[in-house]
């Protein structure tokens, strides 16, 4: 079993670099809606909270677009019925999938990165924190994101606008996130580092169940 | 033995399935025959645990099937084609092994697709594949993952005679061995003494 979900994982790797393409597409598109915006409001004085606000919102839009394309294609009615008989609990599958969309999704970030702060006028010494911040609260958004998925995926129609409960989940991500200026600006505590870390894992145990009970009950 | 009694099941306010009771014995092969929009998906749907009937009961072995009983018991192969569009053949015989938590040799896994394909290229992508050969590749998985009971549904759907054929051994051979087959389709198969149950 240990074998073969190691298996597995290497498996699900070789999707994840499949389906690169899609993150590629995405973080263009955010490349192009970050000049616009920076074009845009080139004569007013932003601060820093205002472009890592435009941000964080566009990275929750590219998560959930690379979610949602992630589990109509990899959950598809015939593929589920497979992962629902397989010996590997939905829920592994679930998890292993979210961590491969995650890696994927902070790898492409990691490299357009330093040109995203370039274009919305954030300085480069950010970086490191801007990052450190992101790949935390990024695993919440992909987990929170594939509970929306699983929601909108399903069969029934009405089924999909339910997922619309799933979004106060963000709102304690935006919230926190924009403290990271009080970390810059102020020098302030690294605990808030720690708020990311705990809803995270909030998330981990319950997400994947979540998920999964919707993708049994909803799309087969 | 998988034991159904009374099953009723309904899709929104449309009654599919009514009162449906059959008993499936260990060894047995049972066709399930209909005309189209009858329930022989749903019916097999409902074996499997991926639906859940309004009424009624399915057993094995006298427990109600759940998803844990399902997983053990059951190799289930749909109407549907599962595997990967963008991954090669190799890569997708190796992920869906993977899943069902099956380690074969190379050797073992190459003289199935022999048996199945004749040849193959493992490196081409499986939309490459033709209709009947995406059906081949799900079908192997018969002969490499062992599980008490096979549930199929359309298998023959896109097969050429001599492919048929083949399936049909497989079974035949499943059957020797105590196995247990439940299969929708509307073909007549060509071995002996197999149950037929139709759905009206």
């Amino acid at each position: 079993m240990i074998i073969n979900f190691f298996k597995l994982l290497i498996n699900e790797f070789y999707l994840m670099l499949k389906g690169s393409v899609l993150s590629v597409t995405l973080f263009s598109l955010l490349l192009i809606a970050s000049t616009i915006f920076s074009l845009a409001l080139r004569h007013t004085s932003l601060g820093l909270e205002i472009p890592l606000a435009f941000l964080w919102i566009i990275i929750f839009f590219i998560t959930i677009i690379k979610v949602e394309k992630v589990y109509q294609s990899d959950f598809s009615e015939a593929k589920l019925q497979q992962y629902i008989l397989s010996p590997f609990a939905l829920e592994i599958i679930i998890f292993l999938k979210n961590v491969m969309i995650y890696f994927n999704l902070m790898f492409f970030f990691i490299i357009f990165s330093p040109i995203i702060l370039i274009i919305l006028n954030i300085e480069l010494s950010y970086l490191l924190q801007i990052n450190a911040l992101l790949s935390l609260s990024l695993l919440s958004i992909v987990f929170i994101s594939s509970m929306t998925a699983s929601l909108t995926i399903s069969k029934n129609n009405k089924f999909s606008i339910t997922s619309v409960l799933t979004l106060p989940l963000f709102i304690p991500l935006l919230i926190f996130s924009m403290a990271i200026t009080e970390i810059i600006d102020f020098n302030g505590s690294n605990k808030i580092y720690l708020f990311f870390v705990a809803y995270f894992l909030l998330n981990l145990a319950f997400s994947p169940l979540l998920t999964s009970f919707a993708l049994r009950k909803l799309s087969v | 033995m998988i034991e159904i009694k009374n099953l009723s099941f309904a899709r929104g306010n449309s009654l599919i399935l009514r009162n449906v009771s059959l008993l499936i014995n260990s060894g047995d092969i049972m066709v399930i025959k209909g005309p189209n929009g009858k329930g022989k998906t749903t019916l097999l749907s409902n074996i499997v645990s991926f639906l859940e009937p309004i009424e009624g009961t399915v057993e094995y072995d006298g427990q109600k099937i759940d998803n844990e009983i399902a997983s053990r018991k059951f190799l289930y192969i749909g109407e549907n084609n599962f595997a990967f569009d963008n991954l090669s053949l190799k890569q997708n015989i190796d992920y869906w092994l993977s899943i069902n938590n099956v380690t074969f040799s190379k050797e073992i896994t190459k003289k199935s697709i022999q048996f199945l394909f004749d040849e193959l290229n493992l490196d081409k992508k499986y939309y490459q594949l033709s209709f009947g050969q995406k059906k081949k590749l799900q079908l192997l998985l018969l002969m490499l993952v062992t599980k008490e009971t096979w549930i199929l549904d359309d298998p023959f759907n896109g097969l050429d005679v001599e492919s048929i054929s083949k399936i049909l051994t497989l079974i035949s051979k499943k059957r020797e061995n105590n196995g247990t087959i439940v299969i929708a389709t509307h073909q007549d198969l060509t071995i002996p003494d197999y149950k037929t149950f139709f759905l009206r």
